[in-house]
Formats: C-alpha cells, structure tokens, sequence
C-alpha cells in the first residue's frame, strides 16, 4: 500500500482557557482516493480536526502529515491549496459577488495568472454542473447550489482532498444529494480523496471507512458494516442509526431471517422483497 | 428564489456609458462635480445642462428612471429656489407681495442654485445608474493604487466594500426572517406609540447584530482556509481595460472645462 495521503499521530487540542480537551490523543490515517467519514455527536471534537488539518488551528501535542510532509507553518499554505475545506454555513463562505467571483477567490489568492483562471473557473464550473449560473449572485442560488461554488472553488485550485464539514447539514434533502452526488462523482472519477465529517450516519454509511468520535477520542474505526453492528453503543453517543439499519435489526428480533449484515435502504428493500420467494 | 433584487439603483445595459470604463466614469463625474461651481453665468449652465442630458441621453436609460432617482432631492431644489427667491435682494425688484419683494437677482441666483444642485445629482445618478457597485469597487482601488506607497490599505478597503455589498442581500433576507420570528412571537413591527415601536426594533436589531458577527467570524475562517493572506502577491480576476472612448469622453469633459473658463463671467 502507498504512503497515506493523510496521516495523524497522537494530536490532542484544546481550546484557549478551557481545562478539557476538545480533541484527545486522536490518530488515524487517510489513503488516497478513499473516502473517509468522521461521525460524532455535537462536541465530539469532529470539527476541531477539520480546522487542524488545514492550519486553522494548532495541536496542542501530536503531527499532522500531508502528501508525506510534516503540517507546519512553512508547509501550511500548499496544504490549503491543497486541501478545499466545505464549512456547514452556504452563506458565510460565499466570498464573491458573483459565482465566478467566487470560484475565483481562491485562484487570486494563490497568484494564479488571470488568462489561466478563466479556464480554471470554466473547468471547476463544469464539473459541478453549474455553467448556467456563471454570473448569478449568491442570494439567486439555492443553499446546494451555494455548496456546488464552494466546492467548484476547491477543484479550481486541482485539490487533492475535499474535507466537508457538516458541508450537507443545513440543506434540504435535494441540496444535500445534489453535493454528495458531485463528490462522489470527484471522489471515483478523479480519485480526489473525502474526508467527510457528520453527525449523519445516512450519509456517512456511503464512505469506505468511518471513524466514529466520541468526547474527542476516537471511539471505534472500521467499514460501515463493522461499524452499524455496534449498534445501541452509537446510539449511546447520541448519533442517530439509519432507517434501514434501525428496521432490519428490529426485524430481526422479531425473527425474520436476514442475512446478517447492515443495509442500506435499497439495499433492505431488496432483502424484503426477495425473502418470501426464498421460502 | 425569484427576487432580482438590485443593489443600488443599478439599471443594466449595453449603452456607451454603460461600457465605460467605471474608472473613467468616476473621473468624470469627479470632474464635473468640480467644475459645475465655475458657471456662473446663463451660457455657463447651459453648456453644463446640455452635457448632462447627453450623458444621461447616451445612457438610453429610460427617462422615468432617472426623474426616481432625482425625486427625493426635490423638495430641497425647490426650498432652495424658494429661499433665494425671497432673500436674494439684488437688482431691480420684479414682484411684490406684501413684505416679500422679489428681485431680478433673486430670480437668477435662484434658478442657477436649483440647476446646479439637479446637475450634481443627475451626473452622480447617472454614475450609480449606468454602474455596478462591484465595478465602482474596483475602479475606486485601482484609482486609489498609489495610495498604496504611503501604505493605505487600498486593497483591503476595497476588499471590505466588495464583502459588504455582496452581504447587503444576505442580511436584508435575514432581517425578514427575524422579523417574521419575532411577528410570530407577537411582536408589533407596524403599530403602537414610537416608543414601543422603537422597543419592537431591538427585538430584530439584537439578533441582527449577533448573527452578524457570527458570520463575520466564519468568513474569515473561510477565507483564510481558502488561502487569503492578504494583498500580497495576489492576481485579480476582474480586470479593467481602458479603451479610446474612455479617453475620448474624458477630453470631453477637459473641452468642457476649457469652455467654461471662457464663456464665465
């Protein structure tokens, strides 16, 4: 296996004058191409990593290595060009007057030349299917369409991660598939590592490995199937099981012969429907 | 969500004021707000009247927009009118009411005071009327550039009026939002005394305030995630380009100045 993209060791933070930790002795590592989900209940220090990884904030103890290099303040602005943060807010990351505008803070910030940012701003916008709102202002743009700029902004800069912070939580249902569809797609096509933190464990059961956080400890690590079997112990910490997951072990308490396993909610009502014919 | 709301008064075109070069445009309406106070005589304000109206005829704005735009500084021309009307006492007296007389210079003072107040405000109009307030922004920095070696910070200033303009409608929607939250907590926006009026505001500016920080704050986390350090070394994706007509309006108003020094009494 190559060298992870993404690599923690022992980062513990906490925030001026405050005794507690808001995030504990955390490691974990990230490979390229993957698509990680950090979940964790409000206060599970989920969001204070985002904002380490990029420089925001510094640990208290531990190193953060990116693409092989140790996170510090000489490496810290390749990182964010790098690595697109999406926060939660639509509005308050909307930068520019315009969509074009926007995506192209970011480029300007960076020195980029300006004949090379229209073919930029071009290319991003199209990848997030956004090209007939090239010139639309922000309050003309739905709160996933706002998420689509943020993240076309990020792809201007050809990022090698997309960390989303709770990037889909202040979004209608629509909104939010609309984003997760785009990085999904950014994440197969061009093997754009994701680092995906929510408290959200519908969306987080589509990544390819979780890390569940709890208190600012990292409480369990594994693929959404290892990690659904824990059961009532996430719903302890205050996250929340999916439909899907939530019915097919309360069918199965009542008997009904499921393969063992968590399931999506496709995937259960295909279980449903095929076990009669089974019989 | 359906609503274009304009900031400013902007009316979107194609015309030749429109294409200006807002930084020509903000000198030439510099320009004009200085010389306006060389006329002094019927020929002076004529030939400022008459560049006015072609510059607001150029715009192919349509009229009614831009008698909108003069409405509210109407009663303040007429007052003026008025005021030097009845207190001007120069020359021979033409009309008499009573006490009040009014006289020739009176007349004249008036109606040249009124004119030159119209003209100040048409051509700033016409300004706001025929630009984007992003394109004021940026003709505003890139006028102001040399300002930058005596270290005033022309980029973040221009900075900060992009970002402003750009909330205006953010928070115009949030004030409606909180309005209707506090309506439905049965708050009274609309009747009741002053002083309860002025009690029922609080109720949406201290949310307003504090909602406004708040995202102050997540902005410049955002902005700094997204690599903003500040002017240096920065490119700019808008950029102006001055081209001859920006020249040639200009050498209008320079012919204009010329005109004035002459015809003025």
């Amino acid at each position: 296996m190559a060298e992870p993209i993404l690599s923690i060791e022992g980062v513990s933070f906490r925030y001026p004058n405050q005794s507690d930790y808001a995030v504990q002795n955390v490691s974990f590592t990230a490979e390229r191409g993957e698509w990680l989900a950090i979940v964790g209940h409000n206060g599970s220090g989920k969001s204070t990593i985002a904002r380490m990884l990029i420089g925001l904030l510094r640990p208290e103890r531990g190193a953060i290595r990116l693409f092989g290099r140790l996170l510090n303040d000489a490496t810290v602005w390749e990182v964010r060009r790098r690595v697109g943060l999406v926060f939660q807010n639509p509005d308050n990351q909307f930068v520019g007057a315009t969509v074009e505008d926007d995506i192209a803070f970011a480029l300007e910030n960076n020195g980029i030349p300006r004949l090379e940012m229209v073919e930029r701003i071009r290319e991003a916008i199209r990848q997030v299917h956004m090209e007939p709102f090239l010139h639309y202002e922000p309050h003309r743009l739905s709160g996933g369409q706002k998420q689509r700029v943020a993240i076309a902004g990020i792809l201007a800069l050809r990022p090698d991660m997309i960390i989303l912070d709770e990037a889909t939580s202040m979004l209608d249902p629509r909104g939010r598939e609309e984003v997760l569809e785009t990085v999904r797609r950014l994440n197969r096509q061009q093997r754009i590592t994701v680092l995906s933190i929510t408290h959200d464990l519908e969306e987080a059961a589509k990544a390819d490995r979780l890390i569940v956080m709890n208190k600012g400890e990292v409480m369990a690590e594994g693929t959404p199937e290892q990690i659904f079997r824990l059961g009532s112990k996430l719903e302890r910490i205050g996250l929340d099981l999916p439909f899907a997951v939530k019915m097919g072990s309360r069918l199965r308490e009542r008997g009904i012969p499921l393969r063992i396993g968590y399931f999506t909610t496709e995937e259960l009502v295909e279980e449903l429907w095929t076990l009669y014919s089974k019989k | 969500m359906t609503n274009h709301l304009i900031i400013g008064q902007y009316v979107p075109g194609h015309s030749v004021i429109h294409r200006l070069d807002p930084r020509a445009k903000l000198l030439i309406v510099f320009a004009y707000v200085l010389i306006v106070f060389l006329a002094n005589n019927a020929a002076t304000y004529a030939l400022l009247s008459l560049f006015a109206f072609a510059f607001a005829a150029l715009s192919r704005i349509p009229f009614s927009f831009i008698a909108r735009g003069l409405k509210p500084i109407l009663w303040v021309v007429l007052f003026t009118l008025l005021l030097h009307l009845f207190m001007t006492k120069e020359g021979d007296v033409i009309y008499q009411i009573g006490a009040l007389s009014v006289y020739e210079g009176g007349i004249k003072q008036g109606v040249f005071i009124s004119l030159r107040f119209l003209l100040l405000v048409l051509m700033t109009t016409m300004l706001t009327l025929t630009t984007t307030p992003i394109e004021v922004t940026d003709g505003v920095e890139s006028l102001l550039g040399p300002l930058k070696k005596m270290r005033v910070p022309v980029h973040e200033l221009a900075l900060m009026m992009a970002i402003s303009l750009r909330f205006i409608p953010t928070l115009m929607e949030e004030t409606e939002k909180i309005m209707k939250a506090q309506a439905a907590r049965g708050v009274d926006f609309s009747g009741g005394r002053f002083s309860e009026r002025m009690k029922a505001i609080v109720s949406l500016l201290v949310p307003l305030f504090i909602s406004s920080f708040k995202r102050a704050d997540e902005l410049a986390t955002a902005m700094e995630a997204r690599g903003y350090r500040g002017g240096e070394g920065r490119t700019k994706f808008r950029q102006l380009a001055w081209k001859p007509v920006d020249t040639v309006f200009l050498a209008a108003v320079a012919l204009l100045f010329a005109l004035l020094c002459l015809l003025r009494s």
